[in-house]
């Protein structure tokens, strides 16, 4: 199969899986216990005023038809063109905001937090897994492992909360929380990403204040997420270095760095982007401990605030764009997998 | 490929140490000092040096708080929502700053005004030469069309403050007597009136903000994001909401309000940033990130800020109270009312504030707080720990330390009343400190905790009241609060309570609600548990800042 053949039949083949997801969520959200509608005032609310919120929010209608809106909705590309967002529905605390564009405001946040943190991860873990490797079984390979191990157990907010202290409050130089300094007006909205929006911008000293408040956040998952991969880059490059092709390569007499970046990162590569991919991808559901201890105003917050406000479009919205993000960066990954190794397609 | 491997991994290592924090620090600071980047630094250091002018008028405030929902007066029914209109909208009279009693009226939009004996009619003489955002001179007219649209939205918005405090049932209508004299015509005689005048649910609104038919500055609609403009000492000049919850709120100086000739708002811009939890606020301003944090920080960080010569820590009184709730209907444990006496008597109210609130929060043996008219003791009269009271009266209910009184005692989990966990294990080894009763520990998120409320399926539960007025009449009805679904009733106290509502003599009115206060003690329906303090963490160079009774913060007294 070629490599468009087979893209195109993966990409067929998320259609069944993305309904199969929504239906799953629409049918969990209408099975909980409770009554969105009553949690929605504290004290006087009249049968009649019940009965307009339920009206409001599409729930007197049967279930089919609730259903048939639910999905409509999304699949709505005169909404989505309008909007820049699909349709998801009103939030049920609010019951004037679209949960799409309450998704779709955090989302930036989320992503950029997501990239730069995933960027610390990779570097770390991979560098250090294949530093471990080529000095196996000695002080470094052991205590690159030891980092490994505690990075990865370490709690989010806890290591969030020391590079606050040290960097934020005792040394001043970077920001403890929040996306940009209070006091200075964001980059003008194109790609939401503030590091790049100020660059766009032209405006450096956005660019700073933007990169004080983004680094700590990154650093801390970063640090964190780079404990998987460094001891999944050490396996499979053991593993690789015990190849033949990398025996012959160096009997070559090729360079030891090109025989390690070159050929056995390569061929150990696979596994680590599939990782990377699967990471990447819970990441834009939200970090929700790293935003919450950095104040990030992301989909992590969004969601924790729906959940404890029981605004289930909200929660059925975000499952549903979560969804939708796993399966595109699964998509995504399958298609890199493919290209670089080929015997995928076969 | 080889050669693009090592270039990407050459590249990753570059994106590294653009990343680390000693680069970017450095580079931070070099970036002033580089000459040779003649263009962009002096882009950069003239943005800098207006960054810096600004800043001497701007005040940053952190906060955890977040607007609910609306800045619409016809609506809003929330704490930062009503902080926030209080910048920018303003009322017939206020509360005095620092007022200890919340009963200390001075004139705001009225200069003066006088009540009928009865207490059924009110008239106001109007401010003159106060201008609406449009230039159009506030007179009598927008005053009832303020209250006519109230209102007139109750209906279609029950869970506004308008309806939430029966503005329908108490103000029959409004006259406007002249282009400056306003007349208010309740439907009974009503001695707080000035309390509710007072409160944010009565700030005059502009018609060209505020349509009749319409809530207006609701999250979501889009004349939300345009400013926002009453007659109050700041202009609403940015609201920006990501996910459903506040990012930023800017306000700037009401170039057109009245007080500005004696100086106010001292202040010129406040910027209103949002942390998500505790932890993060009090790290931000320890970090110098923001000028002021209010709301909330913890009382642990509070006594260990104290000690931190960089920020001033600020304290006044509170009125913010939390009760015990008992679920009084047949079938439950509770429908004896020894058994609820009982369990209040063994409460220990001392070791929650001490232990929980470290000394910031101060138990509260009435419904009415401290400082204001009719708080008395009247719980006291049980004791704290008073073991020997408690098994006496569940002995005669037929409990002993063999056969213990068992109830589930319920406390909310999603932190929308302070350290909950913690006080509910501190109620729970006091109870159980009498040898006679079990307690099993239950908790709910904020919306389960209302659900289980309202189905009526708790044993007891804590609850918490901040005032919509500073009054008693806005406490002392908790006894019998229908929506706290406890099924108690009582008409004695009601009817109390209504004769101390149609008075003014002050004497008759503390005694009328001490009397209430002396009726609950018996009966244990609900139970006052204490009443909390107020704080703010500002840097030194900030003043200004009232903490009192109505736990309103006043923006345009703080200077920096």
């Amino acid at each position: 199969m070629g490599l468009r053949s087979y893209v195109i039949t993966r990409i067929i083949l998320t259609i069944p899986t993305l309904l199969l997801l929504l239906t799953a969520v629409f049918v969990m959200m209408r099975v909980l216990p409770g009554d969105p509608v009553a949690l929605h005032f504290e004290k006087k609310a009249t049968p009649e005023t019940m009965e307009q919120m339920r009206h409001l929010l599409g729930l007197d209608k049967p279930l089919w038809a609730q259903y048939a809106d639910y999905i409509g909705g999304i699949v709505d590309i005169g909404y989505l063109l309008q909007h820049g967002y699909p349709n998801l529905g009103k939030s049920m605390q609010t019951t004037t905001e679209d949960v799409g564009g309450q998704i779709f405001s955090a989302f930036p946040a989320t992503l950029e937090l997501a990239i730069y943190s995933m960027i610390i991860a990779s570097v770390i873990g991979i560098l250090l897994g294949v530093a471990a490797s080529k000095a196996y079984n000695s002080v470094w390979d052991h205590l690159i492992r030891g980092f490994g191990i505690v990075t990865y157990a370490i709690p989010v907010f806890f290591l969030g909360i020391i590079l606050q202290l040290v960097f934020g409050v005792y040394l001043g130089w970077f920001r403890t929380g929040l996306r940009i300094s209070p006091t200075v007006q964001p980059p003008a909205h194109i790609t939401g990403l503030y590091t790049i929006d100020s660059l766009l911008e032209g405006n450096l000293m956005k660019f700073v204040e933007s990169f004080k408040s983004l680094l700590l956040p990154s650093l801390t998952l970063g640090i964190i997420l780079s404990g998987v991969f460094i001891r999944l880059t050490r396996t499979n490059m053991l593993e690789t270095f015990r190849l033949e092709f990398v025996t012959a390569a160096k009997a070559r007499g090729l360079k030891e760095s090109t025989v390690t970046f070159g050929y056995a990162l390569r061929n150990a590569f696979l596994p680590i982007l599939t990782m990377v991919g699967l990471q990447f991808a819970l990441l834009l559901g939200g970090a929700i401990l790293t935003e919450t201890t950095f104040s990030w105003p992301g989909l992590g917050r969004y969601i924790v605030d729906r959940i404890n406000f029981r605004d289930y479009t909200a929660i059925q919205g975000a499952v549903v764009m979560f969804g939708l993000f796993v399966t595109l960066v699964s998509l995504v990954v399958d298609i890199l997998y493919a290209y670089l190794d080929p015997r995928i397609r076969l | 490929m080889s050669g693009k491997t090592e270039i990407a991994i050459v590249g990753l290592v570059l994106i590294v140490i653009i990343l680390s924090s000693g680069t970017m620090y450095y580079a931070t600071t070099a970036i002033n000092n580089i000459s040779t980047l003649s263009d962009q630094v002096t882009s950069l250091q003239s943005a800098l040096e207006s960054k810096f002018a600004s800043l001497e008028t701007t005040l940053v405030v952190g906060t955890t708080d977040s607007v609910e929902l609306t800045l619409d007066p016809a609506q809003a029914y929330d704490y930062f929502g009503w902080n926030i209109m209080q910048q920018v909208g303003d009322t017939l009279v206020s509360v005095s700053p620092g007022s200890s009693t919340g009963a200390d009226f001075v004139p705001d939009l009225a200069t003066s005004w006088n009540s009928s004996s009865d207490l059924a009619t009110w008239d106001f003489n109007l401010r003159t030469g106060v201008k609406m955002a449009d230039g159009v001179e506030m007179n009598a007219t927008h005053v009832k069309y303020s209250f006519d649209r109230a209102i007139a939205l109750e209906p279609s918005i029950p869970e506004g403050a308008p309806a939430g405090l029966g503005y329908d049932q108490i103000i029959n209508r409004t006259d406007v007597l002249g282009t400056y004299k306003i007349r208010f015509v309740l439907n009974f005689p009503f001695s707080p009136f000035l309390g509710i005048i007072a409160c944010r649910a009565s700030a005059i609104v502009d018609p060209k903000y505020a349509p009749m038919a319409q809530v207006n500055y609701t999250a979501g609609d889009a004349r939300a994001s345009t400013p926002l403009a009453f007659v109050g000492p700041y202009v609403l000049s940015k609201w920006d909401r990501v996910a459903g919850r506040d990012m930023e709120i800017k306000i700037d100086a009401n170039p057109d309000y009245w007080n500005t000739p004696s100086g106010y708002p001292k202040t010129k811009h406040i910027i209103f940033k949002f942390y998500s939890d505790a932890t993060a606020l009090r790290l931000a301003i320890s970090a110098g990130d923001v000028d002021m944090a209010f709301r909330q920080i913890s009382a642990n960080d509070i006594l260990d800020l104290q000690t931190n010569p960089n920020v001033k820590v600020w304290y006044g009184s509170g009125s913010f109270i939390q009760y015990f709730c008992f679920q009084t209907k047949l079938g439950f444990p509770f429908n004896d009312v020894r058994a609820r006496v009982a369990i209040i008597a063994a409460l220990n109210r001392s070791a929650v504030t001490q232990t929980v609130f470290l000394g910031l929060a101060k138990p509260l043996y009435s419904i009415i707080p401290p400082g204001m008219l009719g708080h008395t003791e009247a719980f006291e009269t049980l004791g704290d720990a008073n073991y020997t009271l408690t098994k006496s009266l569940l002995n005669q209910l037929g409990y002993n330390e063999d056969h213990k009184f068992e109830f589930q005692l319920w406390y909310e989990s999603s932190g929308h009343y302070p350290q909950s966990a913690e006080q509910a294990l501190l109620y729970k080894q006091a109870l159980e400190g009498s040898g006679v009763i079990s307690v099993t520990l239950k908790n709910a998120d904020w919306a389960s905790y209302k659900l289980n409320r309202d189905n009526e399926i708790m044993d007891a539960y804590m609850y918490g009241w901040y005032p919509d007025y500073v009054d008693p009449d806005d406490y002392s009805f908790l006894y019998w609060g229908a929506w706290l679904h406890t099924n108690y009733s009582n008409a004695t106290q009601v009817a109390l309570y209504d004769q101390a509502r149609a008075t003014t003599n002050v004497t008759l009115r503390a005694e009328l609600y001490a009397e209430i206060d002396d009726m609950a003690v018996q009966q244990c329906s609900v139970a006052p548990l204490y009443v909390s303090g107020a704080w703010a963490v500002t840097k030194p160079s900030v003043f200004g800042i009232y903490l009192d009774i109505t736990q309103d913060m006043r923006y345009w007294l703080i200077s920096k």
